[in-house]
């Protein structure tokens, strides 16, 4: 039982530093290496950290999907932990996504905010896992927090694609309703250095992410644990 | 017994209790024609500025009012202990959802069909031969409203601050409802019929009719004692 | 402030929280760790006890 601890916490140390690793690489390459855009100059460079962090957060909003159904079906708690831990990254990852757009807005639109299909989306994306992390910590008993969490963790995520057509509907009104995608797909005419940088991010993104959400998948089991031995013991 | 009786059984008692108080829908009723008077004094507007305007306004009234139903909705379970009751007996959940969706339906229905003539005749609007077409629009709204409101009223039923936590965890997921009614509602005004904003029309029906299913499959979960 | 200043601001920004959060997830654990130690290991003495 120690050493697969031990193993188990060497392996988790080990993708921490394959984690940093690949971040610095990342940081390299979107500063250094990759070329200035021809029309944005040098603010261009914070799509290599917006673009990863809009997909790790959808990433997030998928495993959250996928542990709230698992957990409604099975009630293993392993797949509620799962589900609670990859909310708060969404929230994270979301929440940077959101401050990244509007620091890349500034210098491009001139403004800090504005309502664009983007950003918006991304805003609606916020309020929705917030308020599953708040539904969570709002109820007392673990196993309702946990089904109630479920619950809004599958109706949001089905919810995402109709938010994503009425909200870019929304914001292109005199266009024909089949164009959903947005103002600029990001792969179109991209020189390949760039291509390399926004790849070696966005590694570097998805290791960070599965290092942070393998520790708080951790925490939240110790926590769990703790409950059970105090509950044993009546402390 | 088939789902669908089961839900008329359920919704039938529902009724039967409203209709002896009333005050759910007095309520309701009254907060939305308040709502009214408060945008009036709020947007100090000019008559051809309240035509644009009126879709908005009508939509947050109802979403306000709406959200107190909800509140409302489980209340009466609550308080008796009934709730416990229901789970015991060998309903469908599905059943259970169905009733209490299309409880909040016509709770709502019956003050829209009120406030928006009376609408209509505060803010001195014309066009009152658009109202069917408009009533349309509103009766899909409402419906996508109370079906995600009686799902997340469920979800938020045992939580602290569950009045405040109930319509922050409903509002964002009810977006494309907002966008597509105010938007129907405001090219029907503007041009006389849907036109262009049929596929706002069409997205409708569709969260309508994928929440209802959701709604259905997944009640069982939804309720636990 | 010129495009560097925006780059740097985001790349700031993003370094910043999420080395916070790196931070603060590593306290919870800590403290998690050794709070479960130290019930196991008090769990262990009693039953040590008991035999």
């Amino acid at each position: 039982m120690e050493r697969s601890t031990k193993t188990v916490k060497r392996r988790k140390g080990m993708l921490g530093v394959l984690a940093l690793v690949a971040v610095v690489a990342g940081l390299c390459w979107s500063l250094l290496v990759a070329p200035p855009d021809a029309y944005q100059g040098e603010v261009q460079r914070i799509m290599y950290l917006h673009l990863p962090s809009i997909l790790t957060a959808y990433l997030s909003y998928f495993l959250v999907f996928i542990g709230s159904g698992m957990y409604l079906w099975k009630r293993d708690n392993k797949d509620d932990l799962l589900a609670h831990a990859a909310a708060e990254l969404g929230v994270l990852f979301t929440a940077l996504t959101i401050i990244e757009g509007s620091i890349w807005g500034k210098p491009t639109w001139g403004v800090w905010w504005t309502w664009d299909a983007r950003l918006t989306l991304t805003a609606i994306l916020l309020l929705i896992y917030a308020g599953y992390l708040m539904l969570r910590s709002s109820i007392e008993d673990e196993q309702r927090a946990a089904s109630a969490a479920a619950i809004l963790g599958i109706l949001g995520f089905l919810d995402i694609p109709l938010i994503h057509m009425s909200v870019y509907w929304w914001r292109t009104l005199h266009q024909p309703p089949s164009i959903l995608r947005p103002d600029k797909a990001p792969w179109e005419n991209v020189h390949p250095a760039m291509l390399t940088a926004l790849t070696i991010s966005f590694v570097g993104f998805l290791l960070l992410y599965f290092y942070l959400l393998s520790l708080r998948y951790r925490v939240g089991e110790m926590r769990q644990e703790i409950k059970a031995l105090r509950l044993e013991r009546g402390v | 017994m088939t789902l669908l009786r089961q839900a008329y059984l359920l919704l039938r008692k529902d009724l039967l209790l409203e209709w002896r108080r009333r005050d759910s829908l007095l309520t309701m009723f009254f907060f939305g024609t308040l709502l009214l008077f408060v945008f009036h004094f709020a947007f100090d507007m000019p008559p051809d500025k309240v035509v644009e305007l009126a879709p908005a306004l009508l939509w947050l009234a109802f979403l306000f009012t709406g959200t107190l139903g909800l509140a409302q909705l489980f209340q009466a379970e609550r308080d008796n202990h009934c709730l416990d009751a229901l789970l015991l007996s060998p309903l469908d959940r599905g059943a259970l959802f169905l009733a209490k969706s299309a409880f909040n339906l016509i709770l709502m229905l019956l003050v829209e069909s009120v406030v928006i003539p009376l609408f209509w005749i505060l803010f001195n609007l014309g066009s009152w031969n658009l109202l069917p077409q408009l009533f349309l629009v509103t009766l899909l709204g409402t419906l996508g409203f109370c079906v995600l409101g009686t799902i997340t009223a469920a979800i938020t039923l045992r939580a602290r601050a569950r009045e405040l936590l109930l319509p922050l965890v409903l509002f964002p997921l009810m977006i494309p409802v907002i966008l597509a009614t105010i938007r129907c509602m405001e090219m029907v005004l503007r041009t006389g019929s849907f036109g262009d904003a049929i596929a706002w029309l069409r997205l409708l029906i569709g969260f309508d009719v994928i929440f209802l299913t959701i709604g259905v499959l997944i009640f069982d979960w939804v309720i636990e004692s | 402030m010129g495009a560097w200043g925006y780059v740097s601001l985001a790349y700031g920004i993003v370094c910043g929280v999420i080395l916070m959060y790196w931070f603060l997830l590593k306290r919870r654990y800590n403290a998690a760790e050794a709070e479960l130690n130290r019930l196991r290991s008090s769990e262990a003495a009693a039953n040590h006890d008991k035999s």
